[in-house]
């Protein structure tokens, strides 16, 4: 099992890593990817950047959990979660996480599960900054519901 | 002496992220320090960890400890 699990202060190329994970894992047969982008406006109002605030130690201890856990629960061969921390303006990509597999079902499911976890579970605190709004976000009803799916498991 | 951090909502309510504190000679717990620096205030939304582990059970500080206060996560 290859996991890279990274927590970046500094922006990061996507594409770059995926292109990457692709010529490493490619060849399994299967790999899906997902991007999370900062959106430019959000509940109406217009966002400057995200902060995302974090605890050094802890913060990747939590993201490297869902990776364990991940790679435990699906048949995957290959993992990769990116994920900013600090100040993401809009436009910016904020999360990064992909899968390899020798069949497409492992490597789609465990990219959605790992997205669901780090939304509610990663060591991480969001702060929505526009100019008009400055709030901290709090996890949705919808966040804890997409966490239920997997705990049936 | 233990080291008090503050994360998220909390850190920014407080308007500080970071604290040192010498421990009482009668010692101290956790929810009793919870008490002392938000005033009682029962924010069911107040998270804990201690040396880095998530905490919801009261327990007794040791010299050393990092305790830190946060809000719930949110990434992603």
């Amino acid at each position: 099992m290859e996991m890279e699990v990274r927590l970046l202060p500094a922006g990061f190329d996507p594409a770059a890593v995926h292109g990457d994970f692709l010529a490493r894992f490619g060849t399994l047969g299967a790999v899906t990817a997902f991007t999370g982008v900062v959106r430019e406006a959000a509940k109406g109002a217009a966002v400057d950047y995200l902060y995302l605030d974090w605890y050094p130690g802890m913060t990747e201890t939590s993201i490297q959990a869902i990776a364990d856990a991940a790679a435990e629960r699906f048949d995957i061969r290959a993992l990769s979660i990116h994920h900013r921390c600090g100040e993401v303006r809009a436009g910016e990509p904020v999360v990064f996480v992909a899968a390899a597999s020798v069949h497409r079902r492992a490597a789609f499911e465990a990219v959605d599960y790992m997205m669901d976890r780090l939304k509610s579970e990663a060591a991480l605190w969001k702060r929505e900054v526009g100019p008009q709004t400055d709030r901290w976000v709090e996890p949705t009803t919808g966040d804890a519901d997409d966490l239920k799916r997997w705990s049936d498991k | 002496m233990i080291d008090i951090l503050f994360f998220g909502r909390v850190a920014d309510s407080l308007g500080k992220r970071r604290l040192a504190m010498a421990l009482p000679p009668e010692g101290l717990s956790l929810f009793a320090l919870r008490l002392r620096l938000f005033d009682g205030e029962g924010d069911g939304r107040l998270r804990m960890s201690v040396n880095q582990v998530v905490v919801t059970d009261d327990r007794p500080l040791h010299d050393g400890d990092e305790v830190a206060f946060f809000s719930v996560f949110s990434g992603g």
